[in-house]
């Protein structure tokens, strides 16, 4: 086997041979290779502790060599001395290194805890699906190889990846499921779920026929492969799930941690040996870019698949950049020491600020250009060479970052603008060539996909620069990024303001500007020019609206939020962000019904003459909902649990789902979502995956008949039907039940209420009103 | 902050070759900043906050009070934020030795991270009270511990050598009264 | 890294409440006169985020002043076109 071309699909360390690695020959053969595979952490210290960890380890001279030698420190911004321990087996590297970790606390430590992954790809450039070429001797190493399609290729040649899907018939924390459903090769296999022995042997020749490399489950990680893998021990057949014989599959623990904010929840993983596993119950964002783009994450962090399907983005993100600082040979500190410069009190009202929001003017506004800059934050970070070890604490320096007191050493690249340069042309490119892709281009899926995971990958990048743990994170340079951006922003609107435009709403990275003359695509390009050369960062025109509509806050009509709104561009797409239409939690049936009622208004030359239709079709909406027409998945809601149960005072309607889960033996984590319906009387939740089914009776009616109306009312209040007239002209059809109108939230906020100034409307009670 | 005992405590300013510290709740950050106001008038003032706490528009109010001119105060106060203990030691170590007095800001919390292994978090704590120590031979020191409610284990075994370091301790205790009671007077 | 100091909306919260002994004692058609002073000054609390004072209490209060000259602006444009009609 002395050469062949392929990909790379799957490597890790090994205990007898250092590295094994499996390739796809682009022929159609798998391969399996190996290599020895030596791996260096560093530690820094006092000349004497490095004396003493020396004469520790120089003991073991068969496992370890030991060398003094000079790395670069990008917090010190100078080469340090260090003492080099190369472990020969990558496979002991972590066990050697935790006990020296122990035994020497005082010391500091890099390049300590890297996946091998990036080891490899720093050393040889290849990384795991790349195209490449491979070369190997008769006892199946590896001996040379080289990379046909690097990570930052537009159109790499599609992987013949032999994939199997095995999926249970039901989502198994709803109800028990029957049968397991597997999907490989074009055919569909239904196995019963209670014989288990055929279904062990059927499996077990449908894995040696077809030899997947990837295994793609529903709930394969938190239930199929643990229930797989105990009844193949109890009957005695293994199923080889792992292609790497004599290994075990690999366990990962559960986890709950905070992302943005939001509490989220990740399930124990289970990853396999020469095979993938990816479950797409626990893959990240698996619904937003599926297997495409996840392959695009594990190309461009070089993360291996099954490792890149589960991290969130800030990982790989910080995968990125550890690679870029092995390649050059920059240490990746194991925990990081570097604190905040010494600063005056007076800089920090300016630095602890976060992107520039405008209050938008509440109401409809015709013909809005909405200008965007592109991946703002990676852009400044690229472009203005941000990075932890470019950012002097200088007030009279040159190149002064906005406000700050800071300033930016520009004689060299900063590693972060080095690690994210790649990636942010890449995206760039992607958007370009998405633009001029037709709708019916078989690719443009694919390339959606693939720009969904750099565009994540982005937008993470930033948070991460300020994230405590973050290896070469730095706060400084987080408000350094800030500061630019609002001042791209701000000279945004003095160019609009030039111009002769009104600026209607800002928004961190967009702008929405109107002008009575200029309402064609050609009209704002002369804007976008000025900007971009006011700014020195991309901008584009994300479309022209013919109408947007900026709606107040839930809690205060009159305050505005900044991104809540919908609008329809010129070509007739719709934007919905922050109103029930695009919110999670919301209920199907009140989403689509809020969206169906946004294309009814965009179908029309002037909105106001859908409004009749608009009645109809609620007064229809609610007929199927009281007549039971309306199916109960569609009634279901979504909300995630923010915290323990025990946490809670007065328990919110998700929190009461979940006790009825736990009274029936099912356990939640905060971070879940759990998906449940308002019923009628106490507690006035049914959790959906109880046992037993839910009464289509028990329905709370009025909840989600206010909900409804709620949602419309937001979208058709410009229009002159806000929610009370609505409930007034919906509810008038004689044929419909009357039921109770919510208070009103905020009365005492109310004008109405000044007196001298007596809204008639007030004073009469509602009709269609029973107390 | 509603209404939540903004009564402000006026602390003696540190002195040189002592070690003051305050054992007390969150609200105390008031009377803190109160007590950084007098500071920053005389000269330079060291703040590392290790609680992500520091209220600069209480210092501003402070400074207003006593002063017309507050930006000159306001830059003569430097701040250093840690979020880990480990940016705690670094930064305590990177400290300029010049007499500078040094407060520290709710020290004990970045030392309650249960991501980082307890022995390895008092070793930290540990260097951290020595340089503090060491600081204090030149300069003025004063520390603010924030008192728990439920004082558990590692909390204690935490707050202990910290005591012992300290030469004057002040604690403090959360008003007894609710704060919703009606004033009748 | 969470945010040390609060944000602008957190800060005219927090003024609006320093003033809730002030906005009691009001007679209640006062009293919803002072709060759409603050609803007026919260449009330009972006602005007043900007300005980053370490006295916020000053940009709120010209907010709020910027609010009334606008709305007197308006009134007096009102009033001169009455006049002109009625001239």
């Amino acid at each position: 086997m002395p050469e062949f071309i392929g990909w790379l699909l799957d490597l890790f360390d090994d205990p007898r041979e250092g590295l094994v690695l499996y390739f796809i020959d682009e022929k159609g053969a798998r391969h399996r290779l190996t290599r020895p595979f030596p791996v260096t952490f560093y530690a820094l210290g006092s000349d004497a502790q490095l004396r003493a960890l020396w004469r520790q380890l120089s003991n073991r001279p068969d496992e370890i060599t030991l060398c003094r030698t000079h790395r670069m420190d990008v917090f010190k911004r100078q080469d340090v001395t260090v003492l080099g321990v190369t472990i020969k087996n990558p496979y002991q590297a972590g066990k050697i290194f935790h006990e020296t970790a122990a035994q020497f606390p005082e010391l500091e430590y890099a390049d300590a805890d890297l996946n091998i992954s990036l080891r490899f790809a720093a050393e040889t450039g290849a990384f795991p699906l790349c195209r490449c070429q491979v070369w190997s001797d008769e006892a199946g190493q590896l001996t040379h190889i080289k990379v046909l399609e690097d990570a930052w290729l537009l159109k790499a040649t599609p992987i013949p990846l032999r994939t199997m899907s095995l999926a249970p018939d039901v989502a198994p924390h709803h109800a028990k499921p029957r049968y397991l459903i597997v999907e490989v090769a074009g055919e569909k296999y239904q196995l019963d779920l209670h014989t288990w022995r055929p279904l062990l042997i059927n499996l077990r020749a449908l894995i040696q026929r077809h030899d997947p490399d990837l295994l793609l489950t529903d709930w394969g990680d938190t239930w199929l492969l643990p229930k797989l893998m105990a009844q193949s021990e109890k009957y005695n057949i293994p199923l080889g799930l792992n292609r790497e014989v004599g290994r075990g599959v690999s366990w990962h623990e559960e986890r709950t941690y905070f992302s943005y904010g939001q509490i989220i929840f990740r399930g124990q993983q289970i990853h396999l040996f020469g095979r993938c596993h990816i479950d797409r119950q626990n893959a990240v964002l698996w619904s937003d870019y599926e297997l495409d783009g996840t392959i695009e994450v594990s190309r461009v962090t070089a993360l291996p698949l099954q490792t890149a399907a589960r991290v969130s983005p800030g990982t790989g993100i910080s995968s990125i950049e550890m690679l870029t600082a092995l390649r050059e040979g920059i240490l990746v500190p194991w925990q990081k020491q570097q604190a905040e410069m010494l600063k005056p009190a007076a800089d920090l009202f300016s630095a602890d600020q976060g992107g520039l929001v405008y209050q938008p003017k509440i109401g409809v506004h015709k013909n809005v250009a909405e200008i965007d800059f592109v991946s703002l934050y990676p852009a400044i970070m690229v472009y203005f060479n941000i990075s932890p070890e470019t950012i002097l604490p200088d007030p009279n320096g040159e190149n002064l970052v906005p406000a700050l007191g800071l300033a930016i050493d520009n004689s060299q690249d900063g590693l972060i603008p080095k690690a994210l340069r790649p990636l942010l042309e890449k995206r760039i490119e992607m958007k370009k060539h998405l633009a001029s892709t037709p709708n019916w281009d078989p690719f443009r899926k694919n390339f959606k996909r693939r720009a969904s995971a750099l565009k994540w990958l982005l937008v993470t990048c930033f948070g991460y620069l300020g994230y405590k743990n973050a290896r070469f994170g730095r706060i400084e340079a987080h408000q350094a990024v800030t500061a630019y951006g609002r001042e791209a922003l701000l000279r945004a609107k003095e160019a609009a303001e030039d111009m002769g435009f009104e600026v209607i709403q800002l928004y961190v990275d967009g702008l929405w500007v109107h002008h009575p003359q200029k309402t064609r695509p050609e009209d704002i390009q002369p804007l976008l020019l000025e900007i971009q050369e006011r700014t020195g960062l991309p901008i584009s025109l994300d479309g022209i609206y013919r109408w947007v509509v900026f709606v107040g806050s839930r809690q205060n009509k009159k305050r505005a939020v900044a991104n809540r709104y919908f609008g329809v561009f010129q070509d007739g797409s719709i934007k919905v962000r922050g109103i029930d239409a695009r919110r999670r939690d919301s209920t199907p049936f009140v989403s689509e019904a809020q969206m169906h009622l946004l294309e009814l208004l965009a179908s029309k030359d002037q909105p106001e003459e859908a409004l009749p239709e608009a009645v109809d079709y609620l007064r229809a909406r609610l007929r199927a909902l009281r007549s039971g027409h309306v199916s109960l998945p569609d009634l279901l809601v979504r909300q995630r649990l923010g915290r323990k149960l025990e946490a809670y005072h007065t328990p919110s309607p998700a929190a009461r789902a979940v006790m009825q889960l736990q009274a029936a033996g099912k356990e939640m984590r905060p971070g879940q979502r759990v998906p449940f319906i308002y019923t009628l009387g106490k507690p006035g939740v049914f959790a959906w995956d109880r046992p037993q089914a839910p009464n289509p009776h028990a329905v709370d009616v009025a909840r989600y008949q206010r909900l409804l109306l709620r949602a419309a009312g937001i979208v058709l209040e410009s229009w002159g039907l806000d929610e009370e007239k609505l409930t007034e002209r919906v509810l008038s059809d004689a044929s419909q039940l009357r039921l109770p109108v919510p208070p009103k939230q905020h009365p005492r906020k109310h004008r109405s209420n000044i007196p001298g100034v007596v809204h008639p409307a007030m004073d009469r009670p509602f009709k269609g009103q029973i107390q | 902050m509603k209404g939540m005992n903004k009564q402000i405590i006026s602390f003696p300013v540190p002195k040189t070759g002592k070690i003051s510290l305050v054992v007390a709740p969150k609200t105390v950050i008031h009377s803190l900043m109160s007590m950084l106001a007098v500071l920053a008038l005389r000269g330079r003032v060291i703040v590392v906050d290790g609680g992500n706490c520091f209220d600069a528009y209480s210092l501003a109010r402070a400074l207003r009070r006593r002063t017309h001119q507050i930006q000159p105060a306001l830059k003569a106060v430097q701040l250093s934020r840690a979020f880990t203990c480990y940016q705690m030691v670094a930064m305590l170590a990177e400290l300029p030795v010049d007499g500078t007095p040094v407060i520290v800001l709710d020290l004990l919390s970045t030392f309650l991270d249960e991501n980082v292994n307890f022995s390895k978090r008092q070793r930290l704590l540990e260097s951290s009270l020595n340089l503090l120590r060491q600081i204090s031979e030149g300069a003025p020191v004063a520390a603010w511990a924030r008192a728990h409610p439920a004082a558990e284990g590692e909390y204690q075994q935490l707050l202990m050598p910290l005591l012992e370091t300290a030469h004057d301790i002040w604690e403090l205790q959360a008003p007894e009264i609710p704060d919703h009671q009606l004033p009748l007077f | 890294m969470g945010r040390t100091l609060p944000s602008a909306t957190q800060l005219m919260l927090q003024e609006e409440a320093s003033l809730a002994r002030f906005r009691r004692a009001l007679r209640r058609g006062d009293q919803l006169v002072f709060d759409d002073l603050f609803t007026s000054a919260q449009k330009h609390i972006s602005a007043a985020a900007y300005a980053a004072h370490a006295l916020p209490f000053e940009t709120f209060l010209m907010a709020m002043l910027l609010e009334e000259h606008k709305e007197l602006m308006r009134l007096r444009e009102i009033v001169e076109r009455l006049q002109e009609m009625h001239a």
